[in-house]
């Protein structure tokens, strides 16, 4: 069954053109799907309108069993505990601790008082040790973000989506800001992230030949409406071009290696 | 040939067009447009009046030098032999200590309600309607002098230590509203979004994300308003008998003329504003080391 699907997705910002247009796709659980296409062409947008951090103007999202488009405001944040979110630019409190941070993925289960005065049970602060033990960030713990590398910050951002047991992360451009190690690190955590707990991760990715290394699906995006849906072997030369437009076809690496590592 | 010529010329031509262009880009660094223009005949029309009101001010029948030699030993008797007949330097520190109790009460009631002002006055954490509503309240505050809203309170509490407690207050409130809701927009939205997508309420993202992130600016803008209570203090003392320093320092000039005493006083508020200051700046050093 799927986790998430979306029917007929339209989403204007302003009346003239459309940002999303009759989008339509099934994830199902456990899939790593990457979502490409060229800058402004409504990734970042489908992505928020799935938590519903923008709202669509048209069109259903189904999301573990309920209408997401329809919930109200106390069934949307519990809606919204279950979907983990990662950003381009990490979006960490700087002056906070790295485990401070980490815990703030909590706060969607906590009554407004103990999140207000951040008390966290004995039980959340071992599981969110825990998962910074596994993203290695074991020596930064207590310290504090603005004094981590962009690669740890990542991580940091992470760490905060997964401790709130998430069944699935929507990831904005998560590496489009690193330089090629730490992308390779982050991408490689995602996918233990995808295969060893069976997250769904749908990823906004800028980088075509990192989406088909990495992803069970591709879904290609241009101008708001989904021109490519299928995994990434079956993605042509022609196809990226269709995606990005024709100018691109210089950039193109023979695409098809994606089992090179 | 001639069109040999002719096109000689017309490259000379080009050049000196480029010539005048070069000129006029030079001259373009200070332009001589409308708002430079109103500040010169500005600057002209206040210096006209300066020497004009300095000509024909009426100094009835005072001898200027004499004037100045006699204020000069005022000074000097101010602040050269400071010395209390009515007080002891205890009963004095006590009645500072007052002022600074007036001026340190106005400052937290004023940054109590103003955090809660300043949240929904902060653009990204209010909807627009409220933050415009409370920014024009919290100016209109503002626009009225201390002073007068102590008087004002006045007319309620009777003159005395409530109608300055409650003026300033109401002031310290509008002040600091400002202050801590410009913090607060310095904020990145991007935070914000990424504890709204975990499912943090409003409530939880205030004080889990925004007052951490701000508190050193919190912190500094509400010791610069506790000094400024301090001065108001002190002049709310004088002016609406809001006991402390200043109403002696007040009774000391106006009903006794004690020019004496008046040095004592100036000395013992000099000596707390210093104090005050040195102790803000090792808190916000230690902030700072912090950051």
């Amino acid at each position: 069954m799927a986790l998430l699907e979306l029917k007929n997705v339209t989403k204007y910002y302003n009346n003239a053109t459309p940002a999303l247009s009759e989008v339509s796709f099934e994830v199902r659980e456990g899939e790593f799907v990457s979502v490409i296409g060229p800058s402004g062409a409504g990734k970042s947008t489908l992505l928020r309108c799935i938590n519903r951090m923008i709202e669509v103007s048209g069109g259903e999202i189904y999301f573990d069993g309920v209408i997401a488009s329809k919930l109200r405001k106390r069934d949307l944040r519990k809606l919204r505990t279950k979907i983990g979110m990662i950003f381009q630019h990490y979006n960490l409190v700087d002056r906070l601790t790295v485990l401070e941070n980490v815990l703030h993925g909590r706060l969607g289960y906590k009554s407004t008082l103990a999140g207000v005065l951040g008390r966290y049970s004995e039980e959340e602060k071992k599981q969110a040790l825990e998962i910074i033990k596994l993203l290695g960030l074991t020596d930064q713990v207590y310290k504090r973000c603005d004094q981590l590398s962009g690669g740890q910050k990542q991580r940091v951002g992470i760490a905060r989506a997964l401790v709130q047991n998430p069944k699935m992360i929507l990831c904005d451009e998560p590496i489009a800001s690193l330089d090629p190690n730490a992308s390779k690190i982050i991408m490689d955590h995602l996918r233990n992230i995808s295969r060893e707990m069976g997250i769904t991760l749908v990823v906004n990715l800028h980088q075509f030949n990192v989406a088909l290394k990495y992803s069970d699906r591709i879904i290609g995006v241009n101008k708001g409406m989904v021109v490519f849906d299928g995994a990434p072997e079956d993605l042509s030369a022609e196809q990226i071009s269709d995606i990005y437009g024709s100018e691109s076809g210089d950039l193109i690496i023979e695409p098809g290696e994606k089992n090179a590592s | 040939m001639t069109q040999i010529e002719e096109s000689i010329k017309g490259w000379g031509r080009l050049k000196e067009k480029g010539h005048i262009n070069d000129g006029m880009d030079l001259s373009a660094v200070k332009p001589l447009n409308k708002s430079s223009l109103a500040m010169r005949i500005i600057l002209l029309f206040l210096s006209v009046l300066t020497i004009y009101a300095l000509f024909t001010i009426d100094y009835k029948s005072i001898d200027v030098p004499k004037a100045f030699a006699d204020t000069i030993s005022n000074f000097k008797t101010i602040f050269l032999h400071p010395y209390s007949h009515r007080f002891s330097l205890w009963e004095a520190f006590y009645e500072v200590v007052v002022t600074i109790g007036l001026a340190f009460l106005t400052t937290l009631f004023g940054a109590v309600i103003a955090l809660l002002f300043g949240l929904l006055a902060a653009q990204n954490l209010a909807p627009k309607q409220v933050t415009n509503m409370i920014k024009a309240f919290v100016a209109f505050i503002r626009a009225v002098p201390t002073i007068l809203w102590v008087l004002i309170f006045a007319v309620a509490a009777g003159l005395g230590s409530a109608a300055a407690v409650i003026g300033m207050t109401f002031h310290s409130v509008s002040y600091l509203t400002k202050a801590y809701s410009e913090s607060f927009e310095d904020l990145d939205r991007n935070v914000l979004e990424a504890l709204t997508a975990s499912g943090a309420n409003w409530w939880q993202i205030v004080f889990q994300a925004v007052i951490p992130s701000s508190a050193t600016y919190l912190l500094s803008w509400t010791f610069l308003r506790f000094e400024i209570n301090f001065a108001n203090a002190v002049a709310m003392g004088a002016a609406a008998g809001a006991a402390g320093i200043g109403f002696d320092l007040f009774m000391a000039s106006e009903f006794y003329f004690d020019l004496r005493e008046i040095g004592l006083i100036t000395y013992l508020i000099l000596a707390f504003a210093i104090a005050l200051e040195t102790i803000s700046l090792r808190m916000k050093g230690r902030l700072h080391k912090r950051t």
